[in-house]
């Protein structure tokens, strides 16, 4: 006994304590940002363009740290969601069109990832009629009947499932030294079908609801000033963790499906198509990962969204309150899943469109929320010693004008020329 | 014209001088609280330009007319513009509009949508925040299109009487954040401090965390104390959580040891140690001995304040005595008579001796019965015993008779109400 409380006393096990307590909201948030729309645009990218987008990785995580970082101190210094403080600080009228804007993109997302869900289980022959209404009751039931502490448990297991990518990725058998010749000295052509891809990828990793989710599960978790530096570990952590999962998709499709010469529409065409190049088992680990990723997400982004459209606009808010409570919160929770999920089952519903559609709308969003936030970073009054030093901020205004720039660009090319995409 | 006026129908009107010259759009403004229960207008906030925006503020003994327009008296070039935003004892759109604010009476957290004033005389009364839906529209500016639509469709529909008032003496505004803002925390202090503490305690309860503990830290430190007593364990536990360690000391010096106790029972070795360190030595060495009992036994549950006396003191040297430890938290109502060893001799109260004459020896006001627990009984032998005589208030006594500490009976009844509860929970 003695013997483990002097392990427990250990400056780095006590340290290493305390961020497990504190892990969850960052890697959560990462990984669910790896949802249908994120695989299917990995697995395009590596069917059709080999390992040559892979460097792209990279920056995209230096990206995501550094954007993912602020959502996490704003959450820390001012114990507030993001949407309370664009509330606060920009009026009424902005928030309220962000808000709706924000309600039909991940409304779009929604539809998009329920579609994922039929799709991951089609591929077993599993019918949509039965699987999709099934999906929506579960998510419903997990948020609405289950505490914070229990639902967190449930996402961290759903994190680690994405192993199963990994394992494609082994089971492929890629020409390792290429893959890595391709990461860091990549051969990059510019012509417009690998620019659209590139924005794409882009696109997907840096979504809206993902700064409100982060920013309000921190918040919710109640995370004290002193503990910040676990929580900075937990969203740097969950920012690599993410681009290794989609890194491995990308190399899973490269070293088969590019290969092999065949080209796919969509994740689950990827998944099928790896059978007879990779075996049985490696269809079964990348649809088995689809799923997960898809019914993951399709229990976040509901929540995340009801949450902040009622922080916004002043409503009642809580998985813990009663509906009389909270009408509005428990009506837009409820109506998301039932469309999300409903319009999936209507015959011959465009769900490709949807999908770019709901691409697009992110990438519309992207700019102001990205903005909003470094204004409010950067504000004293509110932030005290934790704003931006300057150092930090030519950085982000850097990143965040790229990802800016880059985000019209996409939005100009699904507008201008919708067939180069997806 | 009406007597009351809405927050969003007056901002951004613009303001003009005597000579109809426009000086700028009204941004904000500036209250004075004051006495009264309704803060008072007191400066304008005109704005001017969009990208170099340019600040002023002007007194509201100037304002001359207050309708579409507002105009002011004097000239434009009395008025001085600057870049930064003036700040005062409350300035509407920074501490009040779309804030979050408690509601005293509900004891829930809303968002304020609007302000409705109360006009006399060319000056604004704030009367009441309006946290509703129509407000909510009002701020978009489609109040009109959205009335007309339900007023077609659904005349009968409550959105159109129902407004979602809270009359700013029942609001509190939230102080922000962990950085933000000294200004509100005197509001806050002023309005607060008339509420009973275990009502605050109530209202605590329904807040998250970080509204728990900006709440907390808006109040004076006696009713910090008296409030954090009414908390719940738990609670007690959150809000130490997220003080600094000198802070939590500080607070705990100051609480019944009893309560301390039951708090630091449940914290983590380590954090109680560096809680001790910074605590007085006095209060910590009280702390530890009091740690070391079981926690429902006798010396778990007692407190070590109470109000003690030599064996040679007189009525005078008690009635002394309870004047002045009338601020104290403790029981003062029972006296302990003790030796030189801190044996306990004898137990007295107010009513034996209060008319007794100040010369008095207080060793013949005592009680004839030596009634006390020691510190290793249980719960139920203490509950029986304050229920056979009647007591509110026990003293607990270690092995050689020396005083440790006293029970009041509401330390025995929140543990059985938690062990009841914890039956009737389990029946259902």
């Amino acid at each position: 006994m003695q013997f483990v409380e002097k392990i427990k006393n250990l400056k780095f096990v006590r340290n290493f304590l305390l961020f497990l307590a504190i892990m969850g909201p960052g890697i959560i948030t990462s990984n669910v940002d790896n949802d249908a729309g994120g695989i299917a645009t990995y697995s395009l990218a590596g069917a059709h363009f080999g390992y040559t987008l892979l460097w792209s990785l990279i920056p995209i995580t230096l990206a995501l740290i550094v954007i993912q970082e602020m959502c996490a101190r704003m959450a820390v210094a001012t114990g507030k969601g993001l949407a309370d403080l664009i509330r606060e600080n920009f009026g009424v009228k902005i928030t309220f069109h962000l808000m709706w804007i924000l309600l039909v993109v991940n409304l779009l997302n929604v539809m998009a990832e329920f579609a994922g869900v039929a799709a991951s289980l089609e591929i077993f022959n599993i019918n949509k009629f039965f699987t999709v209404p099934l999906a929506a009751l579960f998510v419903w039931t997990l948020v609405v009947k289950g505490t914070y502490k229990t639902v967190e448990k449930i996402f961290l297991t759903a994190c680690l499932f994405y192993v199963t990518y990994i394992f494609s990725g082994f089971i492929a058998k890629p020409e390792w030294t290429e893959v890595f010749r391709q990461t860091i000295r990549p051969e990059i052509t510019f012509d417009l079908k690998y620019s659209v891809m590139l924005v794409g990828i882009i696109g997907t990793t840096i979504a809206p609801w993902m700064q409100f989710y982060l920013q309000s599960s921190i918040v919710d978790k109640g995370i004290s000033i002193e503990q910040y530096k676990h929580v900075r570990m937990d969203v740097v952590g969950g920012s690599i963790l993410a681009p290794i999962v989609a890194f491995f998709i990308v190399v899973a499709c490269a070293a088969t499906l590019f290969k092999a010469g065949i080209t796919i529409e969509s994740a689950k065409d990827a998944a099928v198509a790896l059978e007879p190049l990779a075996g049985k088992y490696a269809k079964i680990l990348f649809s088995f990962g689809l799923f997960n990723a898809s019914i993951f997400a399709a229990s976040v982004l509901p929540l995340s969204t009801a949450y902040c459209i009622c922080e916004g606009m002043g409503w009642n808010a809580g998985v813990d309150k009663r509906f009389e409570e909270a009408p509005e919160f428990f009506g837009l929770y409820t109506a998301l899943i039932a469309i999300g999920a409903g319009v999936v089952l209507i015959p011959n519903f465009p769900l490709l469109k949807i999908m770019y559609f709901s691409q697009v709308g992110n990438g519309i969003l992207l700019p102001f929320i990205l903005i909003f936030m470094l204004i409010l970073i950067n504000d004293k009054s509110l932030m005290g010693e934790f704003t931006n030093n300057r150092v930090l901020n030519i950085f982000t205004w850097l990143t965040v004008i790229v990802i800016i720039a880059l985000t019209l660009l996409m939005v100009g090319f699904s507008v201008f020329c919708p067939n180069q995409f997806i | 014209m009406d007597l009351f006026i809405f927050f969003s129908e007056i901002l951004g009107r613009k303001v003009i001088d005597q000579d109809n010259v426009c000086i700028g759009t009204l941004s904000d403004i500036g209250m004075n609280l004051g006495k009264d229960v309704y803060p008072k207008s007191t400066y304008l906030v005109v704005k001017r330009g969009f990208w170099g925006k340019r600040f002023a503020q002007v007194s509201w003994d100037k304002v001359k007319e207050l309708n579409k327009v507002i105009k002011i008296s004097g000239d434009i070039s009395e008025i001085q513009y600057q870049k930064q935003r003036p700040v005062y004892e409350l300035t509407l759109c920074l501490d009040v509009l779309d804030q979050q604010v408690v509601d005293m009476d509900d004891q829930k957290v809303v968002r304020v949508n609007d302000v409705s004033f109360l006009k006399v005389d060319n000056y604004l009364y704030m009367a009441h925040v309006d946290v509703g839906t129509r407000g909510l529209v009002r701020r978009l500016g489609w109040s009109q299109t959205i009335d007309g639509m339900v007023k077609a469709f659904f005349p009968k529909s409550e959105y159109l009487t129902k407004e979602d008032f809270i009359p700013w003496k029942n609001t509190q505004v939230l102080t922000l954040g962990r950085t933000k803002n000294v200004l509100r925390l005197n509001i806050a202090k002023q309005k607060l401090s008339q509420i009973p503490s275990a009502e605050l305690a109530e209202i605590m309860e329904d807040l998250d965390i970080f509204e728990k503990y900006s709440l907390f830290k808006s109040l004076e430190s006696s009713v910090q104390l008296k409030v954090f007593s009414d908390l719940s364990t738990p609670e007690q536990e959150e809000i130490v959580d997220q003080m600094s360690d000198q802070e939590a000391g500080k607070l705990l010096e100051n609480i019944p040891s009893d309560d301390a106790v039951d708090l630091l029972l449940n914290l983590p070795k380590e954090k109680i140690s560096t809680l001790m360190r910074v605590m007085g030595t006095k209060k910590s060495k009280k702390l530890r001995e009091l740690l070391d009992f079981e926690r429902d036994s006798a010396g778990g549950l007692m407190t070590t304040e109470y109000l003690f006396l030599p064996k040679n003191a007189l009525v005078k040297d008690a009635m002394k005595k309870i004047q002045d430890n009338v601020e104290s938290s403790a029981n003062i109502y029972h006296i302990y008579i003790i030796d030189d060893q801190h044996k306990l001799l004898g137990t007295t109260s107010l009513r034996n001796f209060i008319n007794e004459d100040s010369w008095t020896p207080i060793l013949d006001t005592c009680y004839p019965k030596k009634v006390f627990v020691r510190t290793d009984d249980g719960m139920e032998e203490i509950a029986l015993l304050l229920e056979k005589y009647k007591f509110s208030v026990v003293p607990v006594l270690d092995e050689q008779d020396i005083l440790k500490g006293v029970i009041t009976i509401d330390d025995v009844l929140e543990e059985l109400i938690s062990i009841a509860w914890g039956k009737y929970k389990e029946k259902l």
